[in-house]
Order: C-alpha cells, then sequence, then structure tokens
C-alpha cells in the first residue's frame, strides 16, 4: 500500500506570462506505515507537493496515484482513494465554520453518507481521541475555545473521516512549546495506536527531528535530499542551509561542545544521548 | 529619559461569543525605554497579543492606562500619533499587504497620514534601503517569500516614522532563512536607528536576543529581566508551557547532577565554554 507519484510536474497558470513550474519530474513513494516530513522554504513547491499527494492538484504531467488507482481519474475507485488521504491545512482553526463543536467535527462522516448513529460513533470517538471531554465540548461554539482547542477540533474533524493517510501542513505553527507538545501527542498517538501514515509539511527542523522517520527536502521544484533526519542532519548541513534550511539546535550544540575540544562521538541526534555524554565526560551521575 | 511605553495598572476584559466576560490582562505594569529591545513571551492566551493591541490602541482598557510618549491612549486625538509613532507587525505577512507593488505598498502608510510626495519618496527609498529591500521595489509583494514580504511590512512603519514597532510573532509562518531574516533585521534596526522594539515570540532562541524577556501567564507579567536571569527558570518557564533554550536546559539538567556551572548559562558557547 502506498502513495506513488510517477515523474510528476506541475506548472501554474500555463500558457500565460504567469506560468510557473513548481514540480519538476519528482517520483517518490510513500508506504503506508511511514512518519515522513517534508521541508524546504517557502516558495520550494512543498505545497504543490502535498496537493498533488492527496488529489487537491493533478499533475500536469506524470501520474499520482493510490495502490494503483490514478488520483486524477474520475472514476468511483479513484474519488474513494481521495478520501482515504485526509488533509488538515495551515491554522486548521480558520476554517472551523459550524455552530457547534458535534457539527463540526460531523460535517465529513455527513458528507461520506454515513447515517446518523455511525456519525455520532464517529464524532464521539474523535473528540475522545483529541481529548476533548464530549459533555463539556460537544454543544460549545468552536469559536469560544482557546486556540489549541480549536486546532483539536479541527484536527477531529479530519479524523472523523478515518484516512489512511493524514497529511498535515505546519502543524505546530504559531504554538507555544506546550501546546506544541500536545498536538504533538495527537498525531503520534494517531500515528502509532491507528496506523496512520503521515506527511507532516513544516519549518520546524526539531520537529522533523524528534517526530518523522523520513525527511525530504524540497529545493526548486525537486526533491534533493531523502533520508533519515539523523543522518541528514549529521551528513548534509551544508546542501541545507544552501535551501534556506538550518539544523536542529542538539546538533548545533554539540558542535560548540566539539569546537571547544569535548570528545564526543560523531553520531548524536537527540538530546537525551548528548546529555547523557556530557555527563559520562565529566564524571556526572 | 522618559519612556516610548508606559503601563499602568492594565486590565482588559471583553465578552466572548458565549456571553462570558473574560479578562485577558490584568494588573500590568510596563515601561519600555527609547531603543530597548524587549521580547514578550508567553503561552497560548496568556495575554501577549492582546497587550500588543493597547500599544497601538487598536484595543482601549478597561481599567488602568496606557501612555506612548506620553500621550493617553484613551484619548481620541491622540490616535493618529500613537500610531505613526507604534508600528506594527503582524503574523500573517499576507495579511497586512495592501498595493499591488512593494514601494505602493512601503507608501501607503505616509500617503494616508498625508506626507508630501517628495517627501514619500524619500522616506520608502529610505525604509527599503534600510530592511535590504531595495531590489524589489518594483516587484509583486505576493511572489515575495514569506521573510521579504515581513521586510516590506518593517519598512512601512519605518517610512510611517515609527520609533518603536511592534511586532506579534513576525516569524510564526516563516521559513528558517525567513526567521533569521527578520531578527537580523531588528536588530539592526534597534542598533543602528535606535529602534524601541517590542518582540513578541514563541521563539526561546529569539528571545534570547532580546535586552530584556517579559514572561507572561494568564493575562499577567509573571516575571521579566536579562534573557540569562529569565532562561535560568526552567522549571517556572516549563510549568507555564514554556521552554527554555537548549543549554539552558542541559545547565539545569548538569547542575542537579552535581557539576558546577557558573549562573546565566543561556547560549550554546556559554555552555561549551562552561563544560570545556
Amino acid at each position: 500500500m502506498s502513495i506513488k507519484l510517477e515523474h510528476v510536474s506541475y506548472t501554474y497558470m500555463p500558457g500565460t506570462p504567469y506560468e510557473k513550474e513548481a514540480l519538476k519530474d519528482v517520483s517518490l513513494e510513500i508506504k503506508k506505515g511511514e512518519f515522513v516530513a517534508i521541508i524546504g522554504h517557502t516558495g520550494s513547491g512543498k505545497s504543490t507537493l502535498v496537493q498533488n499527494l492527496n488529489g487537491l492538484l493533478h499533475p500536469s504531467k506524470g501520474i499520482a496515484s493510490l495502490d494503483g488507482i490514478n488520483l486524477a481519474d474520475k472514476t468511483k475507485e479513484a474519488k474513494a482513494a481521495r478520501s482515504r488521504i485526509g488533509m488538515v491545512f495551515q491554522y486548521p482553526e480558520h476554517q472551523l465554520f459550524a455552530e457547534t463543536v458535534y457539527e463540526d467535527i460531523a460535517f465529513g462522516p455527513k458528507n461520506l453518507g454515513l447515517d446518523h448513529d455511525a456519525i455520532d460513533v464517529r464524532v464521539q470517538d474523535a473528540m475522545k481521541f483529541v481529548g476533548l471531554d464530549f459533555e463539556t465540548f460537544a454543544g460549545r461554539s468552536p469559536f469560544s475555545l482557546s486556540g489549541g482547542q480549536m486546532r483539536r477540533v479541527a484536527i477531529a474533524g479530519v479524523v472523523a473521516l478515518n484516512p489512511d493517510y493524514l497529511i498535515l501542513d505546519e502543524p505546530s505553527a504559531g504554538l507555544d512549546p506546550g501546546s506544541r507538545n500536545a498536538v504533538f501527542a495527537e498525531i503520534m498517538a494517531l500515528y502509532k495506536k491507528r496506523g496512520i501514515t503521515i506527511i507532516m509539511v513544516t519549518h520546524s527542523m526539531e520537529d522533523a527531528a524528534q517526530f518523522a522517520k523520513r525527511m525530504l527536502v524540497i529545493y526548486q521544484g525537486k526533491v534533493i535530499i531523502d533520508g533519515k533526519p539523523g543522518e541528514v542532519f549529521l551528513k548534509e548541513k551544508d546542501r541545507l542551509l544552501e535551501a534556506g534550511m538550518d539544523i536542529p539546535e542538539v546538533y548545533k550544540l554539540a558542535d560548540a561542545l566539539r569546537a571547544r575540544g569535548m570528545r564526543l562521538p560523531s553520531e548524536i541526534t537527540d538530546a537525551k544521548t548528548l546529555l547523557a555524554e556530557i555527563k559520562k565526560r565529566k564524571g556526572l551521575k | 529619559m522618559e519612556p516610548v511605553i508606559e503601563v499602568k495598572g492594565l486590565k482588559h476584559i471583553y465578552t466572548d461569543s458565549d456571553n462570558n466576560r473574560i479578562t485577558a490582562l490584568e494588573q500590568i505594569d510596563m515601561q519600555i525605554m527609547p531603543g530597548e529591545f524587549v521580547a514578550v513571551i508567553g503561552s497560548n492566551g496568556s495575554g501577549k497579543s492582546t497587550l500588543a493591541r493597547h500599544l497601538n490602541a487598536l484595543l482601549l482598557p478597561t481599567e488602568g492606562s496606557v501612555k506612548i510618549n506620553g500621550m493617553d491612549t484613551m484619548e481620541e486625538d491622540n490616535l493618529w500619533m500613537i500610531r505613526q509613532q507604534i508600528g506594527m507587525v503582524f503574523q500573517n505577512p499576507d495579511n497586512q499587504i495592501v498595493a499591488a507593488i512593494v514601494e505602493e505598498d512601503v507608501a501607503f502608510g505616509p500617503e494616508n497620514i498625508g506626507v508630501p510626495a517628495d517627501e514619500i519618496r524619500k522616506r520608502v527609498d529610505e525604509a527599503l534601503r534600510i530592511v535590504d529591500m531595495e531590489a524589489y521595489r518594483t516587484h509583486a509583494p505576493h511572489l515575495l517569500s514569506g521573510g521579504q514580504k515581513q521586510r516590506v511590512a518593517i519598512a512601512g512603519t519605518l517610512a510611517l516614522g515609527s520609533e518603536c514597532i511592534v511586532l506579534d510573532e513576525p516569524t510564526a509562518m516563516l521559513d528558517p532563512r525567513g526567521r533569521r531574516e527578520i531578527l537580523a533585521t531588528m536588530k539592526r534596526l534597534n542598533k543602528e536607528k535606535n529602534i524601541t522594539v517590542v518582540y513578541i515570540t514563541h521563539f526561546m532562541t529569539e528571545a534570547m536576543e532580546a535586552d530584556r524577556v517579559v514572561v507572561m501567564n494568564k493575562g499577567k507579567i509573571v516575571f521579566q529581566g536579562t534573557p540569562a536571569e529569565v532562561f535560568s527558570r526552567v522549571d517556572e518557564l516549563e510549568k507555564m508551557g514554556l521552554e527554555a533554550p537548549m543549554a539552558s536546559k542541559f545547565a539545569f539538567e548538569l547542575k542537579k547532577s552535581g557539576a558546577k556551572l557558573p549562573k546565566g548559562i543561556i547560549t550554546n558557547e556559554d555552555l561549551a565554554e562552561a563544560l570545556c
């Protein structure tokens, strides 16, 4: 099971003076069960890429498919395939619209044509999943909630669709560190407990390093790097900086220590390991 | 020296969509002096943005007072002056662009307050030069990167003649390069042009660069001080949903394990120096 892009190019406004080729001959496969981070500067083509992955945009050239079904087709199968790929946009709290939290979350399942009872189960389930108490929140206006709660309602709306693949665009943008951890706890639960494949677009190197198992770096419409975050941050620092990206703080701290002469193993990719190594060097417990 | 911003006993109450009266700010006392670079941090809903909106009279106090260069925001006659003196830059660069050409966008503010045409020309050129966007003066703003759009917004406040710029999470939507550009621009404006900066952010690595850090929680200022003072309080920050910089957290953990380290470690360089 996988989403596949085969030689996909995408051109905005072809045949006009504003023509812009945003994706250039991209081929990649995202298998079920992966957790992929997509990074790249503003205008690098990452949004175009994810919209081709979930059938919101159809390739100008090449094919985007899910389990062999072309996402651009107009068949029932293609429609069903597209509905298996959910998307949480940037600042999803801005897309809440219903009068109550319940109705907002129920909107998607209703559109899938589920009956009343099935919708109810989905809504209750999704609210429980994102940690919103049904009794307290179901009848409230989503606009009376805090930013973090609103974002959870928006995520619940997508969870209620039961997607196999979930694309998240900048899930931690504008959140304080505590809310960020709460949102990621939910994303990790979707990934681990429900086995939902996660594809996350992010400007945060920390998020990519901490959560993703694979990282794609997009630059000028192409995938220039594809690998494990730890390996990429260790080996591709220069190319990342060139592409307008950065490396996570833990790598910078390790580099600062090495520059001052502390002997550290070359492959430190997380804070816990670094802290343990420092303690060992300094004879602390 | 008179403070640019003087907030005394500020309280802000609003009514939400369920008709509850919510206290967003309480007992806020704050002074910001000319040329200061002040970072404001706090969790979502702590009142940072509400406070920012009081600084140029987009919101008015329920109780207490806000004075800008001695002018009370409650007096309507002061509004135009206050809004020229305090420039605002918001989170979403796309929501604050009004024109189809970069230099027209920067000229929008001075045009509105009736600055003569040749003076506008001068101000716009100077402002775009300062934020390093001269090369893009005739470009369409919507085709710029996020960091470039924010620099155009900053140029807009400069062209208006603002001596103090309040930025409300200006880098939240930017990529790493854009974030670096904005912070560097503001530090330069502060140092070279003596612009007073109030910089609201969720990125502690940005707050570390300020002269002073103000920490807000539940509508109140809970403590403030130099970055070294504030970020040493690792535990307290964490309880409020905030996070100290990695070097501070490491110093905190290492001290718990018995390491003897000096106070006020916040940068990676500080920690490396203390350890090696």
